[in-house]
């Protein structure tokens, strides 16, 4: 799931700023589940643009919108968005990308992109992957370390670990702390001792 | 404020003008030694104006070993490591070691530095993964970590046998005296682990963080289980408040309580910090092969400490 945090309001406004015909695009997949895209947050965006005097047109809710087809595609779900002149996302980076893929006006999004992460319960979990393209996250049973030590440490703790804490923010652990716990209750702390070779980053 | 030009050809000689502690022996022949050794540490200014700083290096180069030059320490931006060890070694010093974290620089400009380094004389490095930028002056810039310190060890490794990360050949590789970081707690399983994978590239010495605790350290020692020569840090404490805090909040340091109370009921907080950093390096000679004082702030004391510690006379 893409973890997504909406933007403040005032930080939307610029944007539509002249605007005649706004329109909005949720995401009913990631960001429905964040309450960052859902119907219920479109429906109280469009409310408030409109109280604030910022003419919205319309709304729809495509199933993902970083999943969208084509433009008939939206127009279908409200075929008002014909006569937009601008378009608001409410979902992640990839979502705005596609709605402005397929529309030849001003795209934007109204959430900022935070992780690739998951929902333990309701909780989201933020930055459990980050996408490397080369995953190895098995030698660490599933917790991986690229992607959730802020230093990306692929061969053990830095010496910024302590009482199991990380250096950049005492609320977090340390996700080496996390994999020592796992790889003992499953008695695989030998598997920790090979050398983790750097990543590729070729595009 | 005198400064030297950088001659345009550096012959290999010229990178050892200085002597040190009387001798004409490097760091790494002393390693080889059954010396015990004694090493410092300089902070490169903030700014273009290196005079203090190449003071605090002239109050402790006739007695030192080597001097380490920190890397923009606690991610707080300095003068390069790289540039103050060149000036240094200009200004009669020649056994820099130039301290490289990953934090700032990709696989290119860390090797491209390191080669720099090795053309300008620079005959030590101390390799570490460095303070995340977030808890220095700029924590909003990009952490760079593209490799980490085990990573780049082996890609110094290469570099020393003259190819370059991806294989290919240099003309003219690096010579370094290497050494790595460690946190000395013989609790904490996955740093010793990870010691281990710095320690399978060759590595010249072992330099810790602070040590206040013999028994932990001793623990650490026979853990490491290695020929590697270890030297201890040190850290002169000044206050009550500063062995808190640093007991508190800095990874890999730990008081014992002992230490608290003498620093808490002194009168002269400065005078027994000084006087149980003496202790501890008394201890500390039959444990390891030397010791890193890393007072905060300029060496204002280091010399007394070591002449209380018997290592000086």
């Amino acid at each position: 799931m893409i973890i997504t945090k909406a933007k403040p309001f005032d930080e939307i406004l610029p944007f539509i700023e002249g605007r005649k015909n706004i329109f909005i695009v949720g995401c009913n997949v990631c960001a429905a589940k964040m309450k960052t895209g859902g119907e219920p947050e479109v429906i109280e965006l469009a409310d408030r643009l409109t109280e604030s005097g910022y003419p919205v047109l319309g709304w729809a809710m495509p199933t993902a919108a970083c999943s969208v087809r084509s433009f008939d595609h939206l127009a279908a779900k409200n075929e008002k968005i014909k006569d937009a002149d601008c378009i608001l996302v409410m979902g992640c980076g990839s979502g705005t990308s596609v709605v402005s893929s397929v529309t030849n006006v001003p795209v934007t999004g109204t959430n900022e992109t935070v992780s690739l992460g998951g929902c333990l319960g309701l909780n989201p979990s933020e930055h459990l992957c980050i996408m490397c393209g080369e995953c190895n996250i098995g030698d660490f049973s599933g917790i991986c370390p690229n992607a959730r030590c802020p230093k990306s440490q692929m061969n053990g703790p830095c010496g910024g670990s302590k009482n199991g804490k990380c250096e950049v923010s005492k609320d977090n652990d340390c996700v080496w702390y996390l994999i020592e716990k796992k790889m003992d209750e499953i008695h695989m702390i030998p598997t920790l001792q090979d050398i983790q070779m750097p990543k590729n980053h070729r595009v | 404020m005198a400064i030297k030009v950088i001659p345009k050809i550096i012959s290999k000689n010229a990178s050892h003008p200085g002597e040190n502690m009387g001798s004409k022996s490097t760091f790494k022949d002393k390693l080889n030694s059954p010396q015990f050794l004694v090493t410092g540490e300089v902070s490169p200014p903030k700014g273009t104006d290196f005079l203090s700083a190449i003071e605090n290096m002239k109050s402790i180069q006739g007695f030192v070993d080597a001097i380490n030059v920190t890397d923009n320490q606690c991610a707080t931006l300095h003068m390069s490591s790289l540039a103050f060890a060149r000036l240094m070694i200009e200004n009669g010093y020649s056994d820099p070691v130039m301290q490289l974290t990953c934090r700032d620089r990709n696989r290119i400009g860390l090797q491209a530095d390191l080669l720099g380094a090795a053309a300008l004389g620079i005959p030590n490095i101390l390799v570490m993964s460095g303070d995340h930028p977030k808890c220095g002056d700029h924590p909003t810039a990009k952490p760079v970590y593209d490799l980490d310190s085990v990573q780049l060890l082996k890609t110094v490794n290469h570099l020393k046998k003259g190819y370059d990360f991806s294989g290919n050949s240099l003309s003219g590789a690096p010579e370094f005296c290497v050494g790595v970081v460690s946190n000395a707690d013989p609790n904490e399983r996955l740093q010793l682990m990870k010691l281990e994978k710095k320690l399978s590239f060759g590595v010249d010495f072992i330099q810790t963080q602070a040590v206040f605790d013999i028994d932990k350290f001793k623990e650490f020692v026979e853990k490491a289980d290695t020929d590697v020569p270890i030297i201890a840090g040190i850290i002169p404490i000044r206050s009550a408040q500063m062995a808190r805090y640093m007991d508190n909040n800095i990874p890999g340091i730990s008081i014992p309580d002992e230490i608290h109370e003498r620093i808490q009921s002194s009168d002269d907080a400065v005078a027994e910090g000084m006087a149980i950093a003496a202790e501890l390096i008394e201890q500390l000679k039959p444990v390891c092969r030397g010791i890193h004082m890393m007072p905060v702030g300029a060496h204002t004391y280091t010399e007394k400490i070591l002449k209380k510690a018997r290592v000086l006379e």
